[in-house]
């Protein structure tokens, strides 16, 4: 067993490590601590031969950027959603960070990779889900939004603080999909526009195509694009893309460069680089007979369209790989892929297939509904609520949102009143259930739990009343105004019949 | 999809015999069960092995890192190292495994190529004559290792500037070399530097670069 090493860290307070490297990165080596509490990890960079930026940047990382985010209302959420450095530390003329250990659920416990970190790829990759993957640790569709809802929240939170990733990657992001939970790691080499300067361009899949292309200038040509809010951003819809459809955005069939393998890889994801799914330049289509068995039929988009992503999806896709792939300052935020995160979990319905591997898909707005995984077709009635809200007394505008029905589900209050929101800072009273849905005695029923001013508009117009603990049938055209309050939302029911 | 082909040459002359083709096996065995652990060598790597002494053989042709079985590795109880015949064999296999691609599909990356002695060529004619050969084959990065005290680095090094020298021919530091081989494996998903290509970390203490 290796010795402990004691030292104090930088605020004063004691750390422990065992004199072992335990895993080496790109620029740092990791040691653990005897308590599993937190990790050390140092730059293998002498510290005098640091430059003093990036000294700096690390007192920041541990300093003012970590009160900014953490310690503040709301500061434990983020806690379960980065891995972020603590304390800093010198020893042995070297500097290095100390970092909370992973939550547990981010380890494969058991299986053939028992013990190793979840790292994202294993998730997002057609042939590790089909041949590698146990069944087991592969969650569900449903999990993989709710992985990326993580995802995308966290960007937005280290966004508004003024810093950029740059190195958002399946490498640095944990995730668990049995639990729908993502953990950003590596947070120690953030960009502060016009401070620190990124160390890394990223890692390969996810390099922004301006950065790959003006890879070959010199690090102060004013024309070379580095790291920034915007690559983030163009990272961030790759993993949401991968997440979501198990294959690479840009990875088609055209070939850039037959002689060298590498030029052709800096084009595919660089200057000529262009979405698979493109409406109307098929350029780059994936041509099938390129893919391994494994591969399918998650490679093959036209089995797996990105459509299937919902509306909400298709729209930010378009925006990420069409429009701004060459012109980063059309490309969606974190917070716009959040809210359609979450937007399109209310689209969600069960496959009724027991076994298909998906078990949840995206009601595609057709009066035969079918799982796009399995094939499955949706038998019996599927109500669909329309949400309206009020901009003046007496009026109701749609909000193209909609909340797809399934038995046993959960209405919320960031349903009932559009002036809630479904995220981290949701207070916990708004957490808890308004209502729920049932398939009862052969029809569909919302039982209100907690509205106080919930009512059915009769077709003369006249209100009558819903209280707690009664329930409303839910049929074709039925309308249920949820809430008289401030921002409180009209129903009207549409019934999908099969 | 592309795959990342890994060329492994490993010297089973006479003197290997022993302790030192034990480590060898042993070195091969953990590299094998790291890179199964990991998802971008499981979705990419395909690994073949050539030995040489006085005979040359592919005793595992380029196979898919998850459906490889390591073979078993022999050596006679003496006998000449031909590394040029050796390097013969890789250039065909290269020419004959290796998807070069064409204009409607895309092909293999380039291949890494390993190369372990501990000793010297013996054909050293064909070793020569083989070497244009070889740096005219396109590969990502050739490593020559030289392995134990009677190595020679020289004729290595007009193959690659990438000469890694071992001192001792016991199991650490064979555990240790191939760790490092791992890791270079592993290197392309990794994080690129903003100024140099991929910063590796060095190698172990107990090997040296020679340069």
């Amino acid at each position: 067993m290796a010795k402990i090493i004691k030292i104090k860290a930088d605020d004063g307070s004691e750390i422990e490590f065992y004199d072992e490297i335990k895993a080496q990165g790109g620029v740092k080596d990791v040691y653990f601590s005897p308590s599993k509490q937190y990790v050390v990890a140092f730059y293998r960079k002498p510290l005098n031969e640091l430059k003093p930026s990036e000294k700096d940047r690390l007192q920041n990382i541990v300093g003012i950027y970590k009160e900014r985010i953490f310690n503040q209302a709301g500061g434990d959420y983020w806690k379960k959603l980065f891995a972020w450095p603590e304390k800093s530390v010198e020893w042995n003329g070297k500097i290095g960070v100390v970092v909370p250990f992973y939550d547990k659920k981010f380890f494969f416990n058991g299986g053939p990779f028992d013990g190793k970190e979840k790292n994202g790829k294993w998730f997002a990759s057609a042939k590790l889900r089909n041949k590698f993957l146990p069944a087991d640790q592969k969650g569900t569709w449903l999990s993989h939004l709710h992985v990326c809802i993580k995802i995308a929240r966290a960007v937005r939170r280290l966004h508004a603080a003024g810093l950029a990733h740059s190195d958002l990657s399946y490498n640095n992001v944990l995730i668990d999909p049995l639990s729908g939970s993502a953990c950003i790691i590596d947070d120690d080499g953030l960009v502060v526009p016009g401070k620190y300067p990124p160390d890394v361009v990223g890692t390969p899949d996810f390099i922004a195509p301006e950065v790959l292309s003006t890879k070959s200038l010199k690090i102060d040509d004013p024309n070379r694009k580095l790291p920034c809010v915007y690559t983030d951003r163009h990272a961030l819809a790759v993993l949401i893309y991968m997440n979501l459809l198990y294959r690479h955005p840009l990875r088609g069939g055209k070939v850039w460069d037959i002689d060298d393998p590498a030029k052709d890889e800096e084009m595919t994801m660089g200057e000529k680089a262009l979405f698979i799914e493109h409406p109307t330049d098929k350029t780059n289509r994936v041509k099938i007979d390129d893919l391994e068995k494994s591969q399918l039929p998650q490679g093959d988009p036209s089995k797996l369209p990105y459509t299937i992503c919902g509306p909400y999806l298709k729209t930010l896709f378009d925006r990420a790989f069409i429009d701004g792939l060459h012109d980063p300052q059309k490309r969606p935020s974190a917070a716009e892929w959040e809210d359609a995160l979450v937007k399109t979990t209310d689209l969600v319905q069960p496959c009724q297939n027991p076994n298909c591997e998906a078990h949840w898909f995206v009601f595609d707005n057709t009066t035969k509904p079918q799982c796009p995984f399995c094939g499955k077709e949706y038998k019996g009635q599927l109500p669909i609520l329309n949400f309206y809200y009020s901009p003046s007394r007496g009026r109701f505008m749609s909000e193209n949102y909609r909340l797809m029905i399934y038995d046993k589900q959960t209405l919320y209050m960031w349903h009932v009143n559009r002036n809630i929101g479904a995220n981290e800072k949701t207070s916990n009273e708004d957490k808890k259930p308004a209502g729920d849905f049932h398939f009862h005695n052969n029809q569909w029923i919302l039982i209100n739990r907690r509205l106080d001013d919930m009512y059915e508009i009769l077709s003369d117009g006249s209100k009558k009343s819903i209280g707690i603990g009664d329930y409303v049938p839910l049929t074709e055209g039925r309308k249920i105004l949820l809430s008289t309050k401030e921002g409180g939302r009209l129903v009207i029911v549409q019934l999908v019949n099969n | 999809m592309r795959r990342l082909p890994v060329y492994i040459l490993i010297d089973t002359s006479g003197s290997m015999k022993g302790e030192p083709i034990e480590a060898v096996k042993v070195g091969l065995a953990d590299m094998m069960a790291t890179l199964r652990q990991d998802p971008y060598a499981l979705e990419t790597v395909s690994i073949s092995i050539i030995t040489y002494d006085k005979d040359v053989k592919q005793i595992l042709p380029l196979t898919d890192l998850a459906d490889l079985q390591l073979p078993e590795i022999t050596t006679p109880d003496s006998g000449p190292t031909h590394l040029g015949a050796g390097l013969k064999m890789l250039c065909e296999k290269y020419d004959h495994e290796v998807n070069h691609g064409t204009i409607n599909q895309k092909g293999d990356w380039m291949p890494l190529l390993f190369i372990l002695t501990d000793g010297k060529p013996s054909d050293i004619q064909e070793y020569n004559n083989i070497i244009p050969i070889v740096k005219n084959h396109n590969f990502t990065s050739i490593v020559a290792c030289a392995a134990g005290p009677k190595a020679q680095i020289e004729p290595l090094k007009k193959l690659t500037d990438n000469v890694v020298s071992l001192d001792t021919m016991d199991g650490n530091s064979f555990r240790k070399f191939f760790s490092w081989v791992t890791m270079q494996v592993q290197a392309g998903g990794k994080s690129v530097g903003t100024t140099d290509s991929v910063e590796l970390p060095a190698p172990p203490a107990e090997i040296n670069i020679v340069i």
